[in-house]
């Protein structure tokens, strides 16, 4: 191949360039604008959990302003009259009514509001599996520390903004969120009372205390949230994307593909299906029907009421916490205070020091843009396991009535094996964890020094017996590979290679297509995948 | 032990290119037909002409047409063997800003395939694995069916949009329909352009392998020197060292003005606490009532039952008379809501100094969880415990209300009553003797 001349500077130029020439003019812009649409990002299914929260936040948004336009967020209490019959002529705020509204009274707005709680929850869950991969991978390592603590805050305003708008509605689960958040907030030292009657004017349940939570919501956390997850692009953009090692991957380059035109498109597209995925969620998926909890009564409270997912850690942990109440001097600590604001403190604070500590412990403080695979790094990953059991146990915990409602078990035993189990899974999972990757560590140093064992026993002319090993393939790209013949079908009459013929097959493999690479076969046709195949 | 068994070096960096497709001639002018050697290519399709355009927006050197700019050649792409990718497009145009020229693309149909090697190159492309041609990369039929297979997903989107307006003017929004057909509708209309979008990228634009290398973040030393000396200069400049009564001073002033922050956050509330937690709505005399506004008297519960029930504050009218005045706002319910509980007689160990304030087995104590405040609203009638749906803590009824599992540490708050001449219950000590609700710093 030649080397390109420069193109030629268009004399008459089009409009889109003529565009482009005027911002030039004032901005100048081209040689950053090619440097940024030159980016190159790699290419992993794992880096595209953050782009779920990053695109859930968008439906959000979209969502959000949606509602705003019809929510009230009033505590005024007003008469139903609306067309959800049951609750004809109950007295209620008009935050509630106004949201029975949106899901009766006014267009689109049920499948909105729906959409919006998906994605809420889609959201947090995102960033939390977004936040595994950074772990487990070491993606956190320097010089990514900064994003990993903009991560963190991101999740912990994330549950906030969500619990907040859960709270919303005025219904009766959000109300008895709202008191527990009360008496949460009572239950600090010293500043508790004060902090509760400060934040919900006056004694729960507050003197007009929805519209602030509004303006929390709709724009203080959003606000910091944006700002935030601006943040977190650019110095991703800055700082260029982690890769995992492959061929031709090393420590100072960034293999994949270009921002403009492939990487945009793929992710537009993937925006897309978020957002088309959220749609069918809230569409066909019933969530938060609040018109069957009815209006927030202080008196009142169904049985397994159960808040949104990302709490029920909390909800858990209150559950399992012992009546360890302290009192004295004339004073009194709840026992409430402890799971609910010093644990998640603990847990919080030592999620956003992680990567300064390991970096102290290992004292490794190189800089990498290479992931990890977990197994090779096996405290990091069985700290992670350990952490993600003691997280499963709360989260359990959190819906224990119900489980032993569903099982007929004992409540009780629930809250003991609760108890218990907070104590004791994690360190097994610990000890379970890093014996895995030890293992797995073992076994790939014995694949590079020996090759696969083929399970082919040979004697050699002195008797001895041996094993053949086959040689480790070479390193595969990681996209995905199936076979590109996958249109030329053989009969299944006993000639073929047994894979099948038809439209269910055919459409199978289409669909297949979509998510995977095709792979060239070698000559000798389509390699049959071992143990498969017909007999 | 196993060198009998391959040819290849058993390691990471031997056997390579097993999947990959050889590098024979053959091969060879089957990838470049992609990349649009367009001699060979108008030789095999007759219906080239038009599709050229479409299918090659790059020239065979990889100069854009569109000028969207590859900067590109990068610096280490093993160019020594001829085998190796040819990196598309080395540097087209040298202007300012590809000084140094950072990435590198590779496409499907440059060339055939590096070696595949785990190496420490310093940077470069080395060992990068190209994907294999695509049917739609070397058959224009298979290319036109991606095409209109994309197509397709875009009209299924229209067809969603068109769906999602109709149902929202046309469709009627009490049905059960409307908002499953909003939402299908909706995730048509958007998905039908994601998965469009996707299959477009996927099929129809160049699958690339582009290297990019990274830059260092720390400066070089003298950068530092410069910057630091820099700004050690301006803050000399501005004095502070030298001037400590503007230092001390300025620093007060800043702090000062900070807590000016106490300001705002105490004006969030005109409603100090003082001790509004120690007390309920619940006065002398006040009768009990129900949620639904009846007075509740004796013999209106029977045994084993429950009720939920909110103070009656009594009211002298001007005639002398007494009437009571229901409380059931959201307000005292938060705090004033008590359960009423007829124990079988003589099951009831009241606490000491407590024995006369139920009547005929009938205990009042708050509903409101001592633990988090939630009500304290399931009761078990066969052993008389109350449990709360929140975070499970029970307690017993026949011991004062004590909690005997679950987080919580205090009892229920007990309401004395008592029975007046015409059966009603009402409050005989007015309010409780405790704070009802969730524990706080100031509660002893």
């Amino acid at each position: 191949m030649t080397t390109a001349s420069p193109p030629e500077f268009v004399k008459r130029p089009t409009p889109v360039r003529k565009a482009n020439r005027a911002i030039d003019e004032r901005f100048g812009t081209q040689a950053g604008l090619r440097r940024n649409l030159n980016k190159v990002f790699p290419d992993h299914w794992s880096f595209m959990i953050g782009e779920i929260a990053l695109y859930s936040f968008i439906v959000l948004l979209l969502t959000g302003i949606y509602l705003t336009l019809f929510f009230d967020p009033s505590n005024t209490e007003v008469i139903y009259h609306g067309s959800y019959v049951p609750l004809k002529g109950v007295e209620m705020s008009r935050a509630y009514a106004s949201t029975l509204d949106i899901s009766f009274d006014t267009r689109a707005g049920l499948v909105f509001r729906q959409i919006h709680h998906w994605a809420a929850l889609i959201f947090v869950a995102s960033i939390v599996v977004h936040l595994f991969r950074v772990f487990f991978t070491g993606a956190y390592r320097k010089p990514r520390e900064v994003n990993w603590l903009i991560g963190v805050g991101l999740l912990i305003l994330a549950i906030l903004e969500g619990f907040a708008g859960y709270s919303l509605p005025d219904d009766l689960l959000s109300g008895t969120g709202l008191r527990i958040a009360a008496s949460i907030a009572q239950s600090i030292p010293i500043i508790g009372t004060w902090a509760s009657f400060l934040v919900f004017n006056g004694e729960f349940p507050g003197d007009n205390f929805l519209p602030r939570l509004y303006v929390i919501h709709i724009l203080l956390v959003p606000g910091v949230l944006l700002a935030l997850i601006g943040a977190h692009m650019g110095i991703l953009w800055h700082q260029k994307h982690t890769d995992f090692p492959g061929p031709g991957k090393t420590e100072h380059n960034v293999v994949g593909h270009r921002v403009f035109p492939v990487f945009a498109v793929k992710s537009g597209g993937f925006f897309m299906m978020v957002f088309a995925m959220l749609a069918l969620l809230g569409g066909l998926a019933q969530i938060n029907p609040i018109w069957l909890f009815g209006p927030y009564d202080p008196s009142n409270v169904s049985a397994a009421s159960q808040p949104d997912w990302y709490i029920g850690f909390l909800d858990g942990s209150t559950r399992l916490m012992p009546p360890w109440e302290f009192r004295g001097l004339g004073h009194t600590i709840p026992a409430v205070f402890w799971p609910t604001a010093v644990l998640p403190g603990i847990l919080f604070t030592l999620l956003a020091l992680y990567p300064f500590l390991e970096a102290r412990f290992t004292g490794d403080t190189k800089s990498y843009n290479l992931l990890q695979r977990p197994r090779e790094a096996p405290t990091r990953t069985a700290l992670g396991a350990m952490s993600i059991s003691f997280y499963l146990v709360l989260w359990i915990s959190g819906g224990n009535d119900v489980i032993a409602k569903t099982f007929s078990i004992s409540l009780n035993a629930m809250t003991w094996s609760g108890r218990i189990g907070l104590i004791i899974v994690p360190p097994i999972a610990y000890a379970i964890t890093k014996k895995i990757c030890l293992s797995l560590q073992a076994k790939d140093a014995e694949v590079d020094h020996h090759g696969i064992e083929t399970g082919i026993i040979r004697q050699l002319p002195s008797g001895e017996f041996v094993e053949d090993h086959r040689p480790k393939p070479s390193p595969v790209p990681d996209h995905p590979q199936v076979p590109n013949d996958r249109f030329a079908l053989p009969s299944a009459n006993g000639h073929g290679n047994g894979e099948g013929k038809g439209l269910a097959r055919r459409a199978g493999k289409a669909v297949s297509g979509f998510f995977v690479e095709e792979k060239e076969t070698g000559p000798g046709g389509p390699s049959t995948p071992v143990g498969g195949g017909k007999h | 032990m196993s060198d009998q068994t391959g040819p290849g070096t058993p390691g990471p960096a031997g056997s390579g290119g097993g999947d990959q497709p050889g590098d024979s001639a053959q091969e060879r002018v089957h990838y470049a037909g992609y990349q649009g050697e367009p001699a060979d290519k108008s030789d095999q399709d007759s219906m080239s002409s038009i599709f050229k355009r479409a299918k090659h927006p790059v020239d065979t050197s990889g100069a854009p047409v569109g000028g969207s700019g590859i900067s590109a050649g990068g610096p280490d792409v093993p160019a020594g063997t001829s085998d190796g990718p040819e990196a598309l497009g080395t540097p087209p145009n040298q202007t300012d800003s590809t000084r140094d020229p950072e990435t590198t693309v590779m496409r499907t149909g440059d060339a055939g395939v590096a070696q595949p090697t785990y190496g420490t190159h310093a940077r470069g492309g080395g060992g990068l694995t190209l994907r294999p041609p695509r049917a739609e990369d070397v058959d224009r039929r298979a290319e036109r069916r991606a095409e209109r297979l994309i197509a397709c997903w875009f009209l299924i989107s229209v067809v969603g949009t068109v769906g999602f307006v109709i149902t929202n003017f046309v469709g009627d929004k009490h049905q059960a329909y409307y908002t499953p057909c909003l939402g299908s509708a909706l995730g048509l209309a958007v998905g039908g352009l994601g998965i469009g979008m996707i299959l477009w990228a996927k099929r129809l634009m160049p699958h690339e392998q582009a290297v990019q290398d990274r830059h260092e973040f720390t400066s070089p030393k003298e950068e530092i020197a410069v910057t630091e000396a820099e700004i050690t200069a301006g803050f000399a400049d501005t004095g502070l060292a030298r001037f400590p009564l503007l230092r001390r001073t300025l620093l007060g002033a800043g702090t000062v003005l900070g807590g000016l922050i106490v300001v705002p956050l105490l004006n969030l509330t005109n409603s100090k606490p003082g001790k509004k937690l120690d007390h309920t709505s619940w006065v002398k005399g006040s009768r009990l009532v129900t949620g639904d506004g009846r007075l509740v008297k004796l013999g209106d519960i029977s045994i084993g039952g429950i009720e939920t029930v909110f103070p009656a504050i009594p009211v002298t009218e001007a005639d002398g008379t007494t009437t009571y005045k229901p409380k059931t706002d959201v307000h005292t319910k938060a705090d004033s809501t008590t359960l009423l509980i007829r124990l079988p007689p003589g099951l009831d160990r009241p606490r000491k100094g407590r024995e006369n304030w139920s009547v005929e087995g009938i205990v009042a104590y708050s509903k409101i969880c001592s633990h988090a405040g939630c009500p304290v609203s399931l009761y078990e009638q066969q052993t008389h415990h109350l449990l709360c749906p929140c975070h499970q803590s029970v307690f017993d009824v026949l011991d004062g209300c004590r909690a005997i599992f679950g987080p919580a540490s205090r009892s229920l708050p007990q309401l004395a009553i008592a029975a007046d001449d015409e059966g009603f219950l009402y409050a005989r000590n007015g309010d409780y003797d405790e704070p009802v609700g969730a524990a706080f710093w100031e509660r002893s």
